[in-house]
């Protein structure tokens, strides 16, 4: 009798589903990355089941297959409500298929995109991540650490519920046979792994190791995500800011301002501001573990349930295979214009695809958490980035998140790029391949090796050394060759020409849009592309105003040099 | 939890006494009330769990060295792992990891500077039977699997491991359909052929014949890309390591295996490319080839320096590149055909 409840409980715990490819038809595709892609699918011999499949092209990525073993094992062996675990995992050919629960209304990164670009209300906020926690409580218990924390990650399911999902990355203590690897309140964690916008200070400085509480920040930078749709900085390219504070004569107010946009009319509570603070503390060890975090009052006064979600979150939401087919059609209205940069650099995260855009990753060495201003502030790395070659590597397969392994930061200028725009890639190539400097090299020769600075601190490091102004290219500290007046200005030329370009494929698309509009009969569809045209509208006009900016640097650049010659 | 360590603080000989008394009605009981049977489980599984966190330590402390080995001294004085290992299937999942981490940590525990594991396993040798059968348990196998990783640490049980008959059995484990337990038996058959050099230098030479047959007809020839791309990787690991140069040499004498090498080289998969060619290149480097082999390579020396003029790696590789140059100049020294 005992016997038979236990079968009975491992039955429901693990139904098998079969393991072949023709059990199974795939109706859409929902996601891509650069070798996985993921597909909604239905499972015939049970009952037509509803899954979703996850397809990793298994030759095109490197790794180790150390790595597919841990992210199934941990999916099959992980059982927790706010989990997602895998039904199961089989090859087909080159390709793995891993089998998934299908979660209905998508990932939040893509719901918030679609829905609400301005972030989520702190109700809402407060329950999801109260879920994420209890995944996170039993993740860390497990010995486990996720390792890639964002709203990209969270999924949710039409009747509200929450699970953290892709475990790609995360790693075991119990399986990390490092010499200090044997206790859980250690660091015994070295490897960088993870999105950079979201990594801990102590992940991206990983000699020192790092533990669950690299989760913790994450887990911050997630709520801030969140509460403003995007996290810390992604609003504004790293570089960019990096240029405002190296240039800090040109007033660039850009930063400051949009700060000021974004947080008009909205207020966030003390509670929720306090919790946050707890998770981006600088010292890992100060951070709270995800246990105590539930009892924080932020999620004590949460008493909502799944249906909350369902009312005020994905009510009206499009189906997760069109959210994902607009933001195909908004990718393949994209001229590739000249593709000479590597493809495998690039990072091509699902939920960032399914949004309609990419983000150009920038490594940031640590973070100064504004409670006032409820907002992050960056501190830039001051290795130089040889140093960083050697320390950051590509840790995730299916290239789905990668940490570029080969950082190289192509130009201030040419990154000064928004990121939201559709195309950076092509244009952009061409001038990766110059011999511009990159200024992560300038103020790594420049400034001390302190890598605490906040925006006051970064704004000193043009002054701190007069005799390379701001944006010297072809510094002979990183290069051999001295100022070189040809190459600079071949190189202004070519950014000028590549923010013309910029323009004429903005125009372009929206040409294509309004077009398509007028075709196109489906009143849903049209919605969404008015909605896309206005987005459209309103990037062209911030890529007006950097247009303008640049020809201004430009400028700038033009009269640095003819002092120099002149010197 | 919390509370029950609070109220009464036992020593980790308690603990394992306990284990082991719940593990033994765990294991007899099928007779007593449900609700009995239940509470027993229940409490079988915080102690499993308290073991757990003496070996690893918990978020606030560190693991005491003192208590780990009063811990490891007390579950090996008496059957305990052979009973844990029994009852495995009769646990629920978490309890099932908690038990796998804990036979994990107890192999490497040191007592007066002995792995006293390594001396109850190799008196309970028997042990390893049940859980390499365990790969053919879908419930069971990835517990079982992780537990047999670790106990080959040993070289005396990795040593029983290869010389018994279930060597043979991995070739068809690590094709199982399910991908993360094929994955794990190719983890454990890895580990079995490259961590303890002299004791694989040794199986390799007295089973030469059989296993390379095996070896290339079933995965080397394997209609399963994984399986494929996993052995000729593994292959070349196992021929590379210097203790087994009397293996390479033999291997690289046969006109048989270079043929499945060659056309392994030909695949349109990248990755198994690169991969045969680092078994391939030890073919050609060869000073004593058999003449066999050098009529294989004069008859295809136009296709082979073809094939390696744009034969490269996805990132800049120094190794890859001297390594080919070196096979190519050994080629081109060949005579012509």
């Amino acid at each position: 009798m005992s016997r038979q409840d236990q079968d009975h409980h491992e039955i429901t715990r693990r139904v098998q589903f079969p393991l072949a490819s023709n059990s199974y038809r795939i109706l859409y595709e929902i996601g891509v990355g650069v070798s996985a892609v993921v597909y909604k699918a239905i499972c015939l011999p049970m009952n037509s089941t509803v899954v979703a499949i996850k397809s990793i092209d298994l030759d095109q990525s490197r790794a180790d297959f150390d790595n597919f073993r841990r992210e199934t094992k941990i999916m099959s062996l992980l059982s927790h409500p706010n989990i997602l675990n895998a039904h199961c995992s089989f090859t087909v050919d080159r390709r793995l298929w891993v089998v998934m629960p299908f979660m209905s209304a998508g990932s939040l990164q893509s719901i918030i995109s679609s829905s609400f670009p301005d972030g989520l209300s702190e109700p809402s906020i407060s329950l999801v991540l109260k879920e994420i926690l209890n995944a996170l409580s039993y993740l860390h218990d497990q010995g486990h650490l996720h390792r890639d924390i964002k709203a990209g990650n969270i999924l949710i399911d039409s009747n509200g519920s929450v699970k953290l999902a892709d475990f790609g990355v995360s790693a075991s203590i119990y399986e990390s046979n490092s010499a200090r690897g044997w206790s859980l309140s250690s660091s015994p964690l070295t490897d960088v792994a993870g999105t950079p916008y979201w990594m801990a200070p102590e992940v991206i400085h990983s000699h020192n190791g790092y533990g669950f509480k690299a989760d913790i920040w994450s887990f911050g930078i997630t709520a801030l995500e969140l509460a403003h749709g995007c996290p810390p900085l992604s609003h504004l390219p790293l570089s960019k800011s990096l240029l405002l504070k190296i240039t800090k004569r040109f007033r660039f107010s850009d930063y400051e301002k949009h700060e000021k946009d974004k947080s008009k009319g909205k207020k966030f509570s003390k509670g929720f501001k306090d919790m946050v603070g707890l998770c981006l503390d600088q010292d890992p060890s100060k951070r709270p573990t995800a246990e105590k975090l539930l009892k924080h009052p932020f999620f004590k006064s949460c008493n909502k349930g799944p249906d909350f979600l369902v009312k005020n979150v994905l009510q009206g939401l499009a189906s997760v295979e069109e959210r994902f087919r607009v933001a195909k059609t908004l990718q393949s209205l994209q001229p590739v214009v000249n593709d000479k940069n590597d493809s495998t650099d690039e990072d091509e995260n699902e939920g960032d695809v399914i949004s309609g855009r990419r983000e150009k990753q920038r490594r940031i060495s640590g973070w100064n958490f504004n409670e006032d201003g409820f907002k992050l502030d960056p501190v830039f790395p001051t290795e130089s980035s040889t140093e960083d070659d050697s320390v950051v590597k590509q840790v995730r397969f299916g290239g789905e998140t990668i940490i570029k392994s080969n950082i190289k930061i192509p130009s201030v200028l040419v990154q000064a790029e928004k990121v939201t725009t559709l195309h950076e890639d092509s244009t952009v190539g061409e001038l990766t391949e110059s011999n511009l400097s990159s200024p992560a090299d300038q103020v790594g020769s420049s400034s001390s090796s302190s890598d605490q600075q906040g925006m006051g601190g970064g704004g000193e490091l043009g002054e701190s050394s007069p005799s390379s102004p701001g944006l010297v290219v072809g510094n002979s500290t990183s290069s051999e060759q001295g100022l070189d007046r040809e190459r600079v200005l071949h190189d202004i030329v070519l950014i000028r020409r590549s923010v013309e370009e910029e323009r004429r494929i903005l125009l372009e698309a929206l040409r294509v849009l309004g077009a398509e509009e007028a075709v196109d009969v489906a009143t849903t569809r049209e919605e969404i592309l008015t909605q896309t045209i206005e987005k459209l509208r309103s990037e062209l006009e911030i890529e007006r105003k950097k247009n303008l900016e640049l020809e201004m640097e430009v400028e700038f650049l033009k009269l640095q040099i003819s002092s120099r010659t002149s010197d | 939890m919390k509370g029950l360590f609070k109220s009464k603080p036992r020593t980790p000989v308690d603990v394992v006494r306990q284990t082991r008394d719940l593990l033994m009605y765990c294991e007899r009981s099928s007779d007593t009330r449900e609700s009995k049977r239940e509470e027993k489980m229940l409490e079988l599984y915080k102690n499993i769990r308290e073991m757990k966190s003496i070996l690893y330590g918990n978020s606030e402390s560190e693991p005491v060295s003192e208590a780990c080995a009063q811990l490891t001294q007390e579950f090996f004085r008496e059957n305990t792992l052979r009973l844990l290992i029994r009852c495995l299937p009769k646990l629920n999942l978490e309890a099932r990891k908690d038990a796998t981490q804990v036979v994990a940590n107890l192999q490497r525990q040191q007592v007066h500077s002995k792995l006293i594991a390594s001396d109850y396993l190799e008196q309970n040798i028997d042990l390893m039977d049940i859980l390499i059968e365990g790969y053919e348990n879908t419930d069971m196998a990835l517990h079982y699997g992780a537990m047999l990783r670790e106990c080959i640490r040993h070289q005396s049980v990795a040593r029983y491991v290869l010389e018994s008959a279930h060597t043979k059995k991995f070739f068809d484990f690590i094709q199982l359909p399910n991908f993360d337990i094929a994955a794990d038996a190719a983890a454990t058959f890895k580990e079995l052929l490259t961590r303890h050099k002299s004791t694989v230098a040794e199986f390799l030479s007295k089973n030469y014949d059989w296993f390379f047959a095996d070896y290339n007809s079933k995965l080397l020839e394997s209609t399963n890309y994984i399986t494929r791309r996993q052995a000729v990787k593994l292959l070349g690991d196992i021929l590379l390591d210097r203790s087994n140069s009397a293996v390479m040499t033999r291997y690289v004498s046969s006109r048989d295996n270079l043929r499945i090498l060659m056309n392994l080289l030909r695949e349109s998969s990248k990755s198994i490319q690169i991969e045969a060619f680092h078994v391939f290149k030890l073919f050609a480097a060869n000073q004593n080839k058999p003449a066999d082999i050098i009529s294989i390579l004069v008859a295809n020396k136009s296709k082979l320096l073809r094939l390696f003029a744009d034969f490269k790696t996805d990132k800049e590789d120094e190794q890859f590149e001297a390594d080919k140059a070196q096979v190519v100049k050994e080629i081109e020294a060949l005579p012509g055909n």
